[in-house]
C-alpha cells in the first residue's frame, strides 16, 4: 500500500515554462530539477522566496524530489516568516539573489549538459506531505493545512479536467498570482506537471505588465488572476492579446466585470471555487451560469446548514465557510458566506473578532466594521469616539490586525443603529453609511 | 516642509478620492513623504487602485518591470514627475 507517482508527468519534449532566457522542455527542467536537488541544505523545511513562477517552480520540484516540504505563509511580512519559522526551526530558505536564500536557478541555465537522467526521476510517495499552506486569520496568526503529495496530485488532475477543458493543443499560462499563494500554486505549479501547459515566468502585476508578458509567447493563452486584478485590467484602456480563457478565484466576481473580460480578451471567463483546506472543487462560465458544477472527485454534503465537502484524496472532510444550496447532482448554487467571515486579498478573517478588536480600543464606545460594496474590497468602520479622531483609531488596529483588514473610511459617529435586542442590521448601517460616508454632503 | 505644485495637488486629490482616504486631506500629503509603508501606509491593492485611476486621467501605464518603478511610486512628486514625463493627455 505504498503508492508513488512521478514529479512531472509530461512527455519530455513538451514544454514545461517560458523561461526568461527562452522555451525550456521536459527534459531540460527535469534535469534541472535533479540537479538542483543535489545543492539543497539538508533539512525537512523550505521557504520558497522566488516570485517568478519558473524558478518558484524548479525549487518546489527539487524539494519535493528531496522529500522537503515547502511551507507557504499567507504573506510575506518578516513576522508572518518569523513567527513560521520558530514552529518549524528545520528549515530554510529559497530565494533570488538578495533574497538571503540559497539561490538555484544557475541549474536551470546548465540545463543542456548531457549526461544526467532527465525524466527518469524517482517516484514521489502519496504519504509525502509537500506543502504546508498557512491561512491568516484577521490577527495574522497563521493556522497549517497540510497538503500530502497524493492530495495535490489527485486535486490538480481534477484541476486539468474542469479549467483546462475544451482547450486544443499545448497551453500558454501566465498568472498575476504570485507562485507561493496557494490559488497560484494551484495553477502556475501545479498544472504544468501534470498537463500539456506551460507557465510564463512573468508575474504581471499592472495591466502594461500583463499587456508585454501576452505578447511574449503564442496562442493558446490562460490568463489566471483575480476580481482586483481584473478591475484594474479591464479598466485600462490598453488592448490585449487574444485570450482563451480566464481563470478567476479568491472573491466574488460580478456579472459586469465579467461580461468586460470575456470582450476584452476574446475568450472565455471561467470562475473557479475551492479554499485552502479543500483545493478547489468547482467552477462556472460566469457570463452564462448562475449555478457551480462540483468537480467529478468531490461529493458535496449540505444538512443543518453546513455544507461539507468529502473527496478519496483529502484526508479529512472539509467543512465549507460558504452557505450553499445543492440544486442537481454535483450541482450548486452560492448563497453567501457565513456572515462572520470576510476574504480580501485572499486572506481570511473573523468579522467578529475584528469588530471585538475594534470596540476594545480605549475610547472607542461602539463600533462596527462591514462591507460598504458588493466588491468587497474595503472594510468600512463606523465608530463611536467622542475623544478619537479617526487616524487614532487607525493607529490602534494597525498594531493588532492585517493591514488588509484595516477599514477605510473610519466614519465617527454619535450611535450606531442598533435595534432593542442591540442587533445591527445590514441595511441600517448602508443607509446611515449612504448619509455620513465622506463626500456625502450632509454630515450630522 | 516643502509645498505642492499645482500638479502634485492635482495628483494628490485623485489619490485621496479613488483611495477614500478619509482622513487625509489631499493637501496634507507631503510631496516627499513616502506614500506606501511607513508613510501613508498604502498597499499593493492601493497601488493597483491608483495604476487604474492613473491611467484613465492621464493616459499613463505603469510598468512593475521597469526598474524605476519603485522609486517612482516612493513619494507624490516621484510618481508627478514620471506622469508628467509620460503623459499624452497631461496639459504642461
Amino acid at each position: 500500500m505504498h503508492a508513488a507517482s512521478t514529479l512531472v508527468n509530461r512527455e519530455p519534449d513538451q514544454l514545461i515554462a517560458w523561461a526568461q532566457a527562452g522555451p525550456l522542455s521536459v527534459t531540460q527542467f527535469t534535469r534541472a530539477v535533479r540537479h538542483a536537488a543535489e545543492q539543497l541544505h539538508d533539512r525537512k523545511f523550505v521557504f520558497n522566496l522566488y516570485a517568478n513562477p519558473v524558478d518558484y517552480l524548479l525549487g518546489f520540484c527539487a524539494s519535493t524530489l528531496a522529500g522537503q516540504c515547502t511551507l507557504m505563509p499567507p504573506n510575506r511580512l518578516q513576522k508572518t516568516l518569523d513567527d513560521i519559522r520558530s514552529d518549524y526551526p528545520d528549515s530554510y530558505f529559497l530565494g533570488p539573489e538578495g533574497s538571503g536564500g540559497l539561490d538555484i536557478r544557475d541549474c536551470l541555465t546548465g540545463a543542456d549538459e548531457p549526461g544526467i537522467g532527465g525524466l527518469d526521476l524517482p517516484p514521489i510517495p502519496d504519504t509525502q506531505l509537500t506543502a504546508i499552506a498557512f491561512t491568516s486569520g484577521s490577527t495574522g496568526s497563521p493556522s497549517p493545512n497540510l497538503k500530502y503529495w497524493r492530495t495535490l496530485r489527485e486535486g490538480t488532475l481534477s484541476n486539468v479536467a474542469m479549467m483546462l477543458r475544451g482547450i486544443e493543443g499545448p497551453v500558454n499560462m501566465v498568472s498575476t498570482v504570485p507562485p507561493q499563494h496557494m490559488w497560484g500554486l494551484e495553477n502556475s505549479v501545479l498544472l504544468p506537471l501534470f498537463s500539456d501547459t506551460s507557465i510564463a515566468y512573468q508575474s504581471p502585476f499592472y495591466p502594461q505588465d500583463l499587456k508585454d508578458a501576452l505578447q511574449s509567447f503564442p496562442a493558446p493563452r490562460v490568463l489566471v488572476s483575480t476580481p482586483v486584478h481584473l478591475a484594474t485590467i479591464a479598466g485600462s484602456g490598453l488592448d490585449f492579446e487574444p485570450v482563451k480563457r480566464v481563470l478567476c478565484a479568491t472573491a466574488p466576481l460580478s456579472l459586469s466585470l465579467a461580461t468586460a473580460v470575456e470582450s476584452l480578451f476574446g475568450g472565455e471567463l471561467l470562475e473557479v471555487f475551492g479554499c485552502t483546506e479543500s483545493g478547489i472543487i468547482a467552477s462556472r462560465f460566469r457570463t452564462r451560469e448562475e449555478e457551480w458544477t462540483l468537480a467529478d472527485a468531490f461529493s458535496l454534503d449540505v444538512h443543518s446548514g453546513h455544507s461539507i465537502i468529502s473527496a478519496a484524496h483529502l484526508p479529512d472532510e472539509v467543512r465549507l465557510q460558504d452557505i450553499v444550496e445543492k440544486t442537481a447532482d454535483q450541482r450548486f448554487r452560492w448563497l453567501g458566506r457565513h456572515q462572520d467571515l470576510v476574504n480580501i486579498a485572499g486572506k481570511r478573517g473573523s468579522l467578529v473578532d475584528l469588530n471585538r478588536r475594534l470596540e476594545s480600543i480605549p475610547g472607542v464606545v461602539d463600533g462596527v466594521m462591514f462591507f460598504p460594496t458588493d466588491e468587497h474590497k474595503r472594510l468600512a468602520a463606523l465608530v463611536v469616539a467622542p475623544e478619537l479622531g479617526p487616524a487614532d483609531i487607525r493607529e490602534a488596529l494597525r498594531r493588532q490586525v492585517e493591514p488588509a483588514f484595516l477599514p477605510r473610511p473610519i466614519v465617527k459617529v454619535d450611535h450606531l443603529p442598533r435595534s432593542a435586542t442591540g442587533k445591527l442590521t445590514r441595511k441600517a448601517l448602508l443607509d446611515l453609511f449612504e448619509r455620513v460616508k465622506p463626500g456625502a454632503g450632509a454630515l450630522p | 516642509m516643502s509645498s505642492q505644485t499645482e500638479q502634485e495637488s492635482e495628483l494628490a486629490q485623485l489619490i485621496v478620492e479613488s483611495l477614500n482616504l478619509e482622513d487625509v486631506e489631499a493637501g496634507d500629503i507631503e510631496p516627499e513623504a513616502l506614500l506606501f509603508g511607513d508613510g501613508l501606509g498604502l498597499d499593493s491593492i492601493d497601488a493597483l487602485e491608483i495604476a487604474l485611476a492613473i491611467s484613465q486621467k492621464y493616459g499613463v501605464q505603469l510598468k512593475s518591470e521597469d526598474e524605476h518603478m519603485k522609486e517612482t511610486f516612493r513619494t507624490l512628486r516621484s510618481l508627478n514627475e514620471f506622469i508628467q514625463t509620460n503623459s499624452t493627455l497631461a496639459r504642461a
